[in-house]
C-alpha cells in the first residue's frame, strides 16, 4: 500500500494533477458562503490531493512534504482558528459564533462582518479536516505506528 | 622440443588471458550492478549539484511563477466572480497551492522549454485530431459493415522516449484514437490493444511517437536550446 506504484501513468498524472486538485479544494473552501461547499468538502478534497500523492509516491516521498508531525500541528491550528473566532465573539458581548459582533473590530457592515466570519470559520474547518484525513490515512498505512518527533522521522529515512 | 615449448607456453599464456578475461568480465558485471542500483541516486545527487545555487533558485522561481499563474487562470474559470475581494482570495490561494506543490507540475523539464513545447504543441494539434478523425471513420467503417472485419491483436514496441511526461502524453494519444488502447507500460516498453490489422499497421509506423517526441524535445534530436542550456551551466561552473 505505502510503497511507490509502478504505473508511470498514474504516476506522472497524479504528479500533474495534484495542484489543480489543491486550488480546487481551496476554491471550494473559499465560495462556501456563495455556492455549494464549504470547509468540510474543502478540507477532503485537500487531504485527498495529499492521500493520492502518498498513493502514487510512497509513504516517504509523501513525508518530505506533510509528515504525521506537521499534520497533527496543522489540526490544531485548525481547531485554533475557528474556536478562536468564536471565542473572539463571546469576548466581544455576544454569543459564541456571533459573527455580527465582529463588525466592530473589523470596521465594517455587521453583514459583512458575517460574511468575513463564517469565511474565516470555514477556513479553520478545512485546515483541520484536511489534516485529520491526511492524518488517518497515515496511521492506516503505517499501521500505527506513531514517531515522537521530527528526528525520528529522518532516523527512519536513513 | 622447443616448438613444444613455445606452443606450451603459448597455451599458459591464453589460459592466463582467458583467467583474467573472465575476471575482468565478473568485475564489470559486478561494478554494472552497483551502478544500476545507485544510479538513480547519482543522477539526482549530479542534478543537485549540476543546477547548483543560482541556476536551481533560478529554475524553482520560474515554475513557482508560471504554476502560480495557471492556477489563478483556473481559478478564475472556475470562481466567475470578478469582485475585488474573489480575486485577492484567488491570488493569495494560487500563491498558496504553487508554494506547497511548484515542483509536481514541472519536475523533468529544463530551462527554457516551456515556450517551445507549447508552441509545437499547437502546431501539431491539428494532426492529432485529423488522426483521431480518419481512425473514427475507419472503426465505423469496421462497426458497420456486414461482415465485421476485426482481427485485435496486442501489439509490444520498445520506446525511444525517456521522460514520463511524454510516456503519458504518447499512452494517451494512442488510447484517445479509436481502436487502440495502451494496456501497459513496462520499462519502456508499449503493450498496444489493437482492432485491426490496418490500425496496427499504423502505429507500428511510429509517426505519432515521431511527433510526441518532437513535441516534447527528446531522442535523436540535438536543439539549439540544448547548446544554449549547456553553456549557461558551463558559465555557472566557471
Amino acid at each position: 500500500m505505502t510503497r511507490v506504484t509502478d504505473d508511470i501513468i498514474i504516476r506522472a498524472v497524479a504528479r500533474v494533477l495534484i495542484p489543480f486538485i489543491q486550488l480546487y479544494g481551496l476554491y471550494v473552501i473559499m465560495h462556501g458562503h456563495h455556492s455549494p461547499g464549504g470547509g468540510f468538502q474543502g478540507g477532503c478534497i485537500l487531504g485527498a490531493s495529499f492521500i493520492l500523492y502518498l498513493l502514487t509516491h510512497g509513504l516517504e516521498e509523501a513525508r518530505t512534504r506533510m509528515s504525521e508531525i506537521k499534520a497533527g500541528l496543522f489540526s490544531s491550528f485548525g481547531l485554533l482558528i475557528y474556536s478562536g473566532i468564536g471565542l473572539l465573539c463571546l469576548i466581544l458581548g455576544s454569543n459564541y459564533l456571533d459573527y455580527g459582533k465582529l463588525s466592530t473590530i473589523l470596521k465594517v457592515m455587521p453583514a459583512q462582518a458575517r460574511s468575513l466570519g463564517i469565511l474565516g470559520v470555514e477556513t479553520g474547518v478545512g485546515i483541520a479536516v484536511m489534516a485529520v484525513m491526511f492524518s488517518v490515512f497515515f496511521d492506516i498505512s503505517t499501521g500505527g505506528t506513531i514517531p515522537e518527533s521530527e528526528e525520528d522521522l529522518r532516523g527512519k529515512d536513513e | 622440443m622447443e616448438v613444444t615449448v613455445l606452443v606450451q607456453t603459448t597455451d599458459k599464456a591464453f589460459e592466463i588471458l582467458e583467467k583474467a578475461r573472465n575476471e575482468a568480465r565478473e568485475l564489470l558485471y559486478s561494478s554494472a550492478k552497483l551502478t544500476s542500483e545507485t544510479k538513480s541516486l547519482e543522477e539526482r545527487r549530479e542534478a543537485r549539484a549540476f543546477l547548483s545555487g543560482a541556476q536551481q533558485s533560478r529554475l524553482a522561481l520560474r515554475n513557482f511563477t508560471i504554476t502560480s499563474i495557471l492556477l489563478f487562470a483556473f481559478w478564475i474559470l472556475l470562481s466567475g466572480r470578478f469582485d475585488y475581494f474573489h480575486l485577492v482570495l484567488g491570488i493569495i490561494c494560487s500563491l498558496l497551492v504553487a508554494y506547497l506543490s511548484h515542483d509536481l507540475l514541472f519536475a523533468n523539464i529544463r530551462l527554457g522549454d516551456v515556450r517551445i513545447r507549447a508552441r509545437r504543441f499547437f502546431a501539431a494539434a491539428p494532426w492529432f485530431l485529423g488522426q483521431i478523425f480518419s481512425a473514427n471513420l475507419h472503426v465505423a467503417y469496421l462497426a458497420l459493415s456486414p461482415k465485421m472485419p476485426v482481427d485485435p491483436e496486442i501489439i509490444r514496441f520498445k520506446t525511444k522516449l525517456e521522460s514520463d511526461i511524454s510516456y503519458v502524453a504518447l499512452a494517451n494519444s494512442i488510447t484517445l484514437t479509436p481502436g487502440t488502447i495502451t494496456v501497459d507500460i513496462r520499462e519502456g516498453e508499449f503493450f498496444v490493444h489493437a482492432l485491426d490489422k490496418k490500425v496496427a499497421y499504423d502505429l507500428n509506423t511510429g509517426e505519432m511517437e515521431d511527433k510526441i517526441a518532437h513535441i516534447f524535445m527528446e531522442a535523436d534530436h540535438v536543439y539549439i536550446q540544448d547548446v544554449l542550456d549547456v553553456s549557461r551551466i558551463f558559465g555557472a561552473l566557471k
